[in-house]
């Protein structure tokens, strides 16, 4: 089992980091549209800081998959054998990486555009990113709002293309 | 403990403090007790509610026990120590949404008129303009005036002044946040007086 990519399969670097920022997108998708509805008190205030630690988290996994993929480029995807499947597959794939930044970067701009802290791990208090403004936070959070929207695309998209896959691409991101 | 006092040892009201009968002919400059005193606020959270308490900067409180419409209360409140009781709402209230401290870095209340209620004259209300991020509104409270423990009945050295009313904070743009908290702000001053001079 090696760290490194190579010419035909994954290493483990990337598929840990595949399937951690997978479980981490699948599991704040649901909690934001929770947040985003739930009524507000004392006892579930702490989901906004549980949502914005795994957001900032996933953020971070991206740019070390990001920096991962410089100093081992990753195999050239498997062909379908039908084009517009392969484009469409491309297009899913950078419109994650676009997504999982944009996502988290307007999330953390439209938190602190509201003037309050950044907090995330309930200790670790973010720099803001924008004024406090808040047409900045309007915005920030209207982006946040359409780019979620996209991403669930993408996983619903990504992951059907990966279950009607039986050339070895789904096998090759799980083992290797 | 002042609480406790109060149902102890407090004896009601403006019947003995404003229209009982006096000797005293002018009003009567107080002196607030900073440490003692309190403001205190509360607003609708969900299901709970926010608490906290604001200092006082300044005031200036002149009581007329026998003509009650010559009395003069003037509250300054220190809107950048304003506290609630969790941190980030503690954050909100001092921020541009709610109170903006920066901006209006006070909230000052002036009394206009007192009137007791005729058919119960330990109930009186206060009625005066409360400026909050410089918007001025009028404002009612309910006044209750109590001895502290200890003190002999008919000696007005020192008093607790309890006013109670409501604001709207979109009346005053202070609405931030509208969408989880609620916009009746209850307010609670007790206020600790002590005659001067």
């Amino acid at each position: 089992m090696t760290a490194r990519n190579s010419a035909d399969g994954f290493g483990w670097v990337t598929r840990v980091l595949h399937w951690s920022i997978a479980l981490g997108v699948l599991f704040l998708l649901p909690l934001g549209a929770y947040v985003a509805r739930m009524e507000v008190g004392f006892s579930n205030f702490w989901l906004f800081g549980l949502h914005k630690s795994i957001g900032i988290t996933v953020f971070a996994l991206l740019l070390v998959r990001i920096v991962w993929h410089r100093v081992s480029p990753p195999p050239h995807p498997l062909p379908s054998g039908v084009a517009w499947k392969d484009r469409a597959a491309v297009l899913v794939h950078r419109s994650f990486y676009v997504l999982l930044v944009v996502v988290p970067l307007s999330g953390w701009i439209g938190s602190g555009a509201t003037g309050l802290d950044v907090l995330i791990f309930e200790r670790v208090t973010l720099p803001p990113l924008a004024p406090t403004s808040e047409a900045w936070e309007a915005v920030a959070f209207g982006v946040h709002w359409v780019a979620t929207k996209l991403l669930l695309a993408c996983v619903v998209l990504h992951v059907a293309g990966g279950l009607s896959r039986r050339d070895g691409t789904l096998r090759r991101i799980i083992v290797g | 403990m002042v609480k406790a006092m109060m149902r102890i040892f407090g004896l009601s009201i403006l019947l003995i403090a404003l229209i009982g009968v006096s000797a005293t002919a002018a009003p009567r400059d107080y002196l607030l007790d900073h440490y003692a005193s309190r403001v205190g606020f509360a607003v609708p959270f969900g299901p709970d509610t926010i608490t906290g308490e604001i200092p006082v900067a300044q005031s200036e409180i002149s009581l007329d026990f026998r003509a009650p419409n010559n009395s003069r209360i003037v509250v300054v409140l220190d809107v950048s120590g304003a506290r609630a009781n969790f941190p980030f709402a503690t954050q909100a209230l001092r921020g541009p949404k709610v109170l903006a401290a920066e901006a209006h870095p006070t909230i000052s209340f002036q009394s206009r008129d007192i009137e007791v209620a005729s058919n119960d004259a330990s109930r009186a209300s206060l009625m005066g303009d409360i400026t909050i991020r410089g918007v001025t509104r009028p404002v009612m409270f309910d006044v209750g005036m109590f001895r502290p423990a200890g003190q002999a009945q008919g000696e007005r050295s020192r008093l607790i002044v309890r006013l109670n009313g409501e604001v709207s904070r979109a009346a005053f743009g202070a609405d931030g946040w509208s969408d989880l908290v609620g916009d009746a702000v209850s307010l609670d001053l007790e206020l600790f007086i002590d005659a001067g001079g």
